[in-house]
């Protein structure tokens, strides 16, 4: 049978195109990830060590070292002549000195000062421009950071708000770094007086008695873990390591979502090339070929294809992760995304999985071979039999299969287990697949019906499209897994965005907030904050400053019906007693201030005594009262806070800008809380693109298999288009036609998906986004979804464009000679 | 024109008298009262060394006849010997085998694998059996490619051939291997009255000259004439069993037995 086998090969090479093109791609996606993920861990691996290089020792571990800490290290340091630095963190408000509020909540990083000759050279951070600081009120920023917010040298930034600030002046510029990089860097002797500072880890320098000593002594009198630098850097390495192989591992879900529908189309393909062969096959058979061997060939087939296919696979791969890599290291950065570095394990698991996706999928479709009658090779001019019965055992096993899926996805929605509900959902989706055959005919039928029984090209179109079922449902079965992950993957999203806008308009009631503690606004500026552009409603809110015992000098306000209005969630946020306190967020910062249970304030006519409540929302720092209790403080309210809703699509950083700028001639602060939101938006839209993407690719290959079966079936049914062209149809009515059946297939695939993919998202909400978040309906994008299904069936429509104008250019009399 | 040629040693031992024999063959399709009795209880025997022609009307059951004889296709009832082995109760592995090493197949269309050269076609069966292709088989094939007029166009595909070509290298293949008996399924069908003739002219050549036992399965009355014998089936049983006909006794013999009966001699 080898003559037949390599014969068979060279001549049929082209019709298995689709297949090893659905292969290929699925390998070469792993390929890529390989590629990127490496180039990820080689520039992080390179940058890992850079902060700890001038140290001997490192004290403290991930969870950061206390107040006590630092000191007993530095005694114990200092009286073996060791020396230290502390390496630490801090996340504030960055503000430039024209009142320009740079990032709402920036990363501060440390850099150690060189206090004198004798200490090392602590300070990792290479100087590009301008020199290193020397004293707690100098500051280094990072080159990318200084030019997209346009800080310079000699400029000075405020950092942090309210009371606790923080103002240094920018005396150089430093390189980027993937790891503890920092927009801006302060000596830890300024930053830790900022509230939410925290130390990372303290460097040793051992001194004249040697690493040793210096360890023995702080050992003594600190119970934080010491270690060994290289043995810190190797444990911060693999911290990191671990966690670009997370996302790595995640990617390769979606691999193996392609791999999948790399399977169905690989499958489909080989039927239908079997089907078309079988006049071969079964002359084969005539002559004296065994069951046996006619197996073992086309399975060799199969074979040679996968190993094609993935070597194909492993090239593209290859190529594309260097493409890829070296795209994201122009946009992140060359300090953040390093060479790379090719892992061959990976690249043996790519290739063989390939074969294996190929020969498996391969496996039911050579089954089928066996079964080929010698006789069919007497009477050629019978057409192939195309079409199939749906047996009941196939409807019972469909039905049987979802009915077992069921049972695992209810009970893992109803008690919140996400792999119950995962292997439920899989489970009940290959029951529909294997009702593919009825379901998807049934579809089609429905679509051809809106389509219209007008017109001889639908007509033709439906009933093709329909015949044969089985044909029908394995070709839109790839499309459709694609489809329903992505719909179930946006309206999980969609659900999820919404209910964490609610969340957000909770949390975050005011957008713009100007006020002072100690100065008050006025109307005039209520006026003008409500003027600028990009600003829906601005309210001045009723308040006066007070002195609150251990708090300082504190704004407080008392919102009225009026001034809720202007509040995103209603007001619901600011429901207060007549004898209590609301303390906001940015006043209590997660437990960075200690407030006290009752609460004196002293206003300008009277105190009053309060019993505190803490509120996890932030609106820029007043405490909030009832009415009543800001009559008995001051019996002429001021302006004490203006509160601004931006509208929708406003220019952020301009309304900053803007209100900010108002602000500062009134003697008020800033807090802009659209930042914080915007951050969360563009986090899930950037999660969301990134997964729309990848699954994108599991997408294209399904079309690629719809293409390829529309275009072996036009070769199978060559003589009936022969007839129809004989008996009249035009060129153009006959491609028109197979247009509208790539249409229909892709469109019905669409649908069905849709319908699945909204069910399976409902599940996963119940399951996953309800444990967090009471009581959240299903969001359906409906604009979103509607432009899936119109990209699918556009996708289909454009599938046919090939194998249409290759049916149309056979003349009637070629097809209708028997050959 | 005749062409005489030494004759090749022969590969096999001689098989007994009759090429082929059946026994009460008998194939149903369906059952119950829409059930098709293609043919029933059907007695033949083919003699070896001659070229049998079997003939009837559309439906009379000679194509299933034929399929059975050659183990395409299982009778319902009846045996079936073929070169003093019987088929019809062997396994489907070893009933395969047999046709690969015993018997020669000719098809009215689609007789080659388009992806093969002419030689490759030609050897196919033998590569199928994993015979090595010896001196003996050589000698062979350079005999039948000579008396088949082939010579210059066996590494062509079919695709490069015309009509008459293919089947002339359909029926190489069937004789390359020796068989007892090589079935020819309305070989000249799709063929021009002249390649037509001299297609059987071949498969007389073969009988003659080669020393084959040939049975074709046609509905031409010109061609069933040119064969040495002719079965004439009707109604799924056989109604004559001729020797040597001309025409006009074949075109009676389709028409009815008391035609027949009544015009010509018959032997049985």
């Amino acid at each position: 049978m080898r003559t037949v086998l390599l014969a068979s090969l060279r001549v049929h090479t082209r019709r298995y195109v689709a297949a090893v093109l659905a292969v290929a791609t699925a390998v070469g996606f792993v390929i890529a990830t390989d590629a990127l993920a490496s180039a990820a861990r080689s520039g992080l691996n390179a940058g890992v060590g850079t902060p700890y290089a001038a140290a001997d020792l490192v004290v403290g571990e991930s969870f950061g070292l206390s107040e006590s800490d630092l000191e007993a290290t530095t005694e114990a340091a200092a009286s073996v002549g060791a020396a230290t630095t502390t390496i630490g963190r801090a996340y504030e408000q960055l503000t430039s000195e024209d009142g320009r509020q740079l990032d709402a909540e920036a990363s501060i990083g440390t850099v150690a000062i060189d206090a004198g000759a004798a200490d090392p050279a602590f300070r990792w951070q290479e100087v590009v421009e301008g020199r290193a600081p020397t004293s707690p009120d100098e500051a280094l920023v990072d080159e990318r950071a200084a030019a997209s917010r346009q800080v310079s040298v000699g400029d000075r930034l405020t950092i942090g708000s309210g009371t606790d600030v923080v103002t240094v002046t920018v005396v150089g510029v430093a390189e980027p770094v993937p790891y503890l990089g920092a927009p801006v860097y302060l000596p830890w002797s300024a930053l830790q007086q900022l509230p939410s500072a925290y130390p990372d880890a303290m460097l040793v320098a051992a001194g004249p008695g040697g690493v040793a000593e210096a360890r023995a002594a702080i050992e003594a009198a600190t119970e934080a873990p010491v270690s060994d630098r290289e043995a810190f850097v190797d444990e911060r390495r693999t911290q990191a390591n671990d966690g670009i192989d997370v996302v790595s591992y995640l990617v390769l879900v979606f691999a193996s979502v392609a791999a999948f529908a790399a399977v169905l189309v690989v499958a489909n393909t080989f039927t239908i090339l079997f089907a078309q062969r079988s006049r071969d096959l079964a002359l084969l058979r005539a002559v004296g070929a065994r069951r046996r061997q006619l197996l073992r060939s086309v399975r060799l087939e199969a074979l040679a294809i996968g190993v094609l296919a993935s070597v194909v696979g492993i090239v593209a791969g290859a190529l594309g992760g260097l493409g890829i890599t070296a795209v994201v290291r122009a946009i992140a950065g060359a300090e953040r995304i390093g060479a790379v570095e090719w892992n061959p394990a990976w690249w043996v698991a790519a290739f063989v999985g390939g074969v294996v996706v190929t020969v498996v999928a391969a496996w039911w479709p050579t089954r089928a071979v066996v079964r080929i009658s010698p006789l069919a090779a007497l009477r050629p001019d019978e057409p192939t039999d195309v079409r199939s019965r749906i047996g009941r055992r196939r409807l019972a096993l469909g039905l049987v299969v979802a009915a077992i899926g069921a049972v695992p996805l209810a009970i893992g929605v109803a008690a919140s287990q996400v792999a119950l509900a995962i292997a439920g959902s899989f489970t009940t989706f290959v029951g529909v697949l294997v009702l593919g055959p009825v379901v998807v005919p049934a579809v089609i039928r429905l679509l051809g019906r809106a389509v219209g029984r007008s017109g001889v090209t639908s007509r033709l179109a439906v009933d093709n499209a329909v015949r044969n079922p089985r044909l029908t449902a394995a070709t839109t079965a790839s499309l459709l897994v694609g489809v329903t992950l992505t719909v179930t993957v946006l309206t999980v999203m969609a659900t999820g965005r919404s209910a964490m806008n609610a969340e957000m308009d909770a949390e975050y009631p005011v957008d713009l907030v100007l006020t002072s503690a100690t100065e008050a606004g006025s109307r005039e500026v209520v006026d003008r904050v409500e003027r600028t552009p990009g600003v829906d409603r601005a309210v001045g809110v009723p308040g006066t400053s007070a002195e609150a015992g251990e708090l300082g000098t504190v704004g407080v306000v008392a919102p009225g019906s009026d001034v809720l209005a202007a509040t995103r969630d209603a007001g619901a946020a600011f429901v207060v007693g007549r004898d209590e306190v609301l303390v906001p967020y940015d006043v209590e910062r997660g437990g960075d201030v200690a407030i006290p249970e009752r609460l004196t304030l002293v206003g300008p006519a009277g105190e009053v005594d309060l019993s505190t409540r803490l509120v996890p929302s932030r609106w820029g720092g007043s405490l909030v009262v009832a009415p009543a209790t800001l009559d008995a403080l001051t019996p002429e309210p001021e302006v004490q806070a203006v509160w601004a809703l931006a509208d929708s699509g406003a220019d952020r950083d301009a309304l900053a800008g803007s209100i900010g700028l108002i602000g500062r001639d009134a003697g008020l602060g800033l807090a802009n809380q659209l930042d914080r939101r915007a951050w969360v938006d563009v986090q899930l839209d950037i999660l969301v693109g990134a997964v729309v993407g990848l699954l994108g690719v599991a997408v294209l290959i399904a079309l690629a298999g719809i293409g390829n079966t529309l275009g072996l079936s036009v070769l199978e049914r060559g003589r009936e288009n022969a007839l129809v062209r004989a008996l009249g149809l035009t060129r153009g009515q006959l491609r028109r036609s197979l247009g509208v059946e790539g249409l229909l297939l892709a469109a019905a695939a669409g649908l069905l998906g849709t319908v699945l993919g909204i069910g399976y998202a409902w599940a996963g909400v119940r399951t996953v986004v309800q444990v967090a978040v009471e009581d959240a309906p299903l969001v359906v994008p409906v604009g979103q979804l509607a432009l899936v299904v119109l990209a699918a069936a556009v996708a289909g429509l454009l599938a046919c464009v090939v194998p249409a104008r290759r049916a149309g250019r056979i003349a009637p009399a070629e097809g209708l000679v028997a050959d | 024109m005749t062409h005489t040629l030494p004759t090749s040693p022969p590969l096999r031992p001689l098989p007994p008298s009759a090429a082929a024999s059946a026994r009460g063959l008998t194939r149903t399709y369906g059952s119950g009262p829409t059930a098709v009795h293609a043919i029933h209880e059907v007695d033949l025997d083919l003699p070896r060394g001659r070229f049998t022609a079997v003939t009837g009307r559309s439906g009379s059951g000679k194509s299933t006849l034929m399929h059975c004889l050659a183990g395409l296709d299982r009778p319902t009832a009846g045996t079936v010997v073929v070169g003093g082995t019987t088929i019809t109760g062997l396994g489907d592995d070893d009933l395969t085998r047999f046709r690969r090493d015993h018997l020669g197949f000719v098809f009215q269309a689609f007789n080659l694998l388009p992806m093969l050269t002419a030689r490759q076609n030609v050897l196919l069966p033998l590569e199928l059996a994993g015979r090595r292709i010896d001196r003996d088989v050589q000698s062979r094939l350079k005999h039948v490619v000579e008396v088949l007029g082939l010579g210059d166009r066996l590494d062509h595909r079919p695709g490069e051939l015309s009509g008459g070509q293919q089947q002339r290298v359909a029926i190489a293949r069937a004789l390359v291997s020796e068989p007892d008996l090589v079935f020819a399924d309305e070989p000249t069908g799709n063929l021009d009255s002249e390649t037509a003739a001299e297609v059987l002219a071949l498969l007389r050549r073969g009988v003659h000259e080669l020393g084959q036992t040939v049975v074709m399965v046609t509905h031409e009355l010109d061609a069933a004439a040119l064969a040495d014998d002719v079965v004439v089936l009707a109604d799924g049983q056989v109604r004559e069993h001729l020797h040597g006909p001309s025409a006009d006794v074949v075109a009676a013999a389709l028409l009815g037995p008391s035609v027949a009966a009544r015009d010509l001699g018959r032997t049985r």
